[in-house]
């Protein structure tokens, strides 16, 4: 299988990487977000994956192409917000506003702690898209599409904080048909 | 600093048992007379007990805008043959440096140069432990000779210190405060999470005996990544506790800082105190924001399924400061040496924040001054599997041209800070300085 990952000139980026290296069976290749914006970015792959990153999904109006290219998408924190604001969500600021601290929530019938960095929340949902799982206070924490295979996490399965990073890729990859 | 492989071919080496005193003793006479580099490692880290002192260099590499990677390498790594050297290439590298590195752009005239690389003649290398001195030198007449001037162990006279004027300060407790609410701002926006926002100080300081301040730090606040350095009419004093990247026969280590709790140096300690640095929701936030950055940074060229973080919450004590930091380890990926993984990693994300190319862009607008070897980092490059650095926070230059110290201090801002008890953080830092080493 080959992966894809987008950089969105994160800092995390790196983690997502040695995380789907060593939870799948994956050959991983990263590129910047740059790329994908200028066009000389080919999309082949098994499944793309969106980094997190600074800013709104605004501000990165060409992850539209890796969305509408038909092919497996996994968006992480700003990835997972890309996705539901193109399929007509909506982006604000998160009251509290949560930077390196943990949680636990429940996913595919597993309660595990979680890493979250986020200032923002995916407030409104688009209406093809299905919540998968919410934080106590109901912040959509992942979330996919009815018909197509996108999927969105709000939390960060790549961080040393997160109890089990693998258990999110591996659920990813069967959600999305690739396991 | 650093696990020390010399290469003796055509080397003369001789060692000699000497305590810390005797040895500081020496490493400042040194400095003074013959216008040594000294590394000095003081507590901080466990484990942290090699200093240096090296003199006369044989090769320096000035690094300018357009110095290259391939450059920087080439005189790190090529010192077989005609260009043997005894012991590691010592230097600095600055934070204009890590922007060039990084990709982020300023319109501030650039103090030069971007580092400064040497090789040396001859090292005296230290270890505290064993108390004993390694002296190596391309020279038998001049290992003779030290080894003969640490058997006499010469005293430095201690010279006076001018009281020095009150600094100008880049940004006046009021204009800290509104960065620091821009940057919340900025935080709540999604643009950082975290962002290190320092404040320049100038003082002028024409009479200044600058190596005695620096000593006279040593000895009253002693921290494991010391250096003097002289590069031209500049000496650099940094009095820094902190590590950015040290790998070992291709073994990586980072140690980033982060959590603060200052305590009074008049009263017992109290080791409840720990516990309240390790619990602070904010403190703890901090470190794992920047263990994460970390990780991040030496993955581009460390081994999958080998990054790994050890000791999350470690503490020291330095400068009256509780200090909280991480190991973060992993093992260098074969085809990439060490400088791959510094250059990449580089400048250190404790000192940026996270994502790190958005804070340094952030930071570029809210900070009036450029930040120079401030936030750059000190090295000692053995070889392509081995080297050492710190992160080059508390530090000052001694500008002998201009007559001036400059000095910096910095908070990492997170979204809970509180403008004014980050400021005051940011003077707490900086007070070793701000006193101008006076009691």
């Amino acid at each position: 299988m080959h992966i894809l990952l987008i950089d969105n000139n994160d800092s995390f980026t790196r983690n997502l990487e040695h995380l789907l290296a060593t939870t799948s069976q994956a050959q991983i290749v990263v590129e910047p977000y740059a790329r994908l914006a200028d066009g000389s970015l080919a999309l082949h792959a098994d499944l793309l994956v969106l980094s997190p990153g600074p800013g709104r999904p605004t501000d990165y109006p060409a992850h539209a192409r890796a969305l509408d290219s038909g092919l497996p998408v996994l968006g992480i924190c700003l990835g997972m917000q890309a996705l539901n604001e193109h399929f007509g969500g909506t982006t604000r600021r998160l009251p509290g506003c949560i930077h390196g601290k943990t949680e636990k929530i429940e996913l595919g019938g597993k309660t595990l702690e979680v890493a979250r960095y986020h200032s923002l929340f995916c407030a409104s949902l688009g209406p093809d898209l299905d919540l998968l799982a919410v934080n106590r206070d109901r912040v959509p924490m992942a979330l996919r599409h009815r018909t197509r295979p996108l999927l969105g996490y709000q939390f960060h399965p790549e961080s040393f904080l997160t109890q089990d990073g693998g258990y999110y890729v591996a659920y990813a990859l069967h959600a999305l048909g690739l396991a | 600093m650093g696990d020390t492989t010399l290469p003796m071919r055509s080397m003369h080496s001789v060692s000699r048992s000497l305590d810390s005193g005797r040895f500081l003793a020496l490493a400042a006479h040194l400095a003074r007379e013959r216008g040594a580099d000294l590394l000095l490692s003081g507590p901080g880290y466990p484990g942290e007990k090699r200093s240096i002192v090296a003199l006369d260099p044989l090769a320096e590499l000035h690094i300018d805008a357009d110095t290259t990677r391939e450059q920087i390498k080439t005189f790190c790594f090529d010192t077989s043959g005609p260009n043997i050297v005894p012991g590691p290439t010592l230097g600095y590298l600055s934070y204009e440096l890590g922007m060039r590195l990084r990709g982020v752009a300023t319109t501030k005239p650039a103090p030069l140069p971007q580092g400064h690389l040497k090789q040396y003649a001859a090292l005296l290398i230290h270890d505290a432990e064993g108390e004993t001195c390694t002296i190596t030198a391309r020279d038998a007449g001049q290992a003779r000779a030290l080894a003969q001037l640490a058997d006499t162990a010469p005293h430095a006279p201690a010279q006076a210190r001018p009281s020095l004027p009150e600094p100008v300060s880049s940004l006046t407790q009021e204009r800290y405060e509104q960065g620091v609410r821009r940057t919340l701002e900025h935080i709540l926006d999604g643009q950082t999470y975290q962002l290190n926002l320092s404040i320049r100080f100038d003082q002028p300081a024409p009479d200044l005996d600058s190596l005695a301040l620096f000593l006279d730090l040593y000895s009253r606040h002693p921290a494991p990544f010391y250096a003097w350095f002289t590069s031209g009419q500049q000496r650099i004093l940094s009095t820094s506790p902190e590590r950015f990247l040290k790998v070992t026969d291709g073994q990586v280590m980072s140690q980033p800082v982060k959590g603060t709790l200052a305590y009074d140096a008049n009263l017992a300690y109290d080791p409840a105190l720990e516990e309240i640095l390790r619990s602070s929701p904010k403190e703890q936030a901090e470190l794992s924001m920047i263990v994460d950055l970390i990780r991040n940074d030496i993955s581009h060229h460390c081994e999958y399924g080998s990054v790994r973080v050890e000791g999350h919450q470690s503490i020291f004590r330095v400068d009256n400061l509780l200090q909280m930091y991480s190991n973060v380890r992993g093992e260098l990926r074969p085809g990439s040496d060490c400088l791959d993984l510094l250059f990449d990693a580089f400048p250190g994300g404790s000192v940026t924040g996270c994502p790190k190319h958005r804070a340094m862009e952030l930071i570029d607008r809210l900070e009036p001054h450029s930040r120079g070897v401030y936030c750059g980092s000190f090295v000692c490059i053995e070889n392509k599997q081995t080297m050492d650095s710190s992160i080059c926070i508390r530090t000052a230059v001694h500008d002998l041209d201009q007559g001036r110290l400059t000095f910096y201090a910095g908070s990492g801002i997170v979204v809970d800070s509180d403008p004014a008890s980050e400021y005051l953080e940011t003077m707490a830092k900086a007070a070793k300085f701000l006193r101008g080493g006076k009691r």
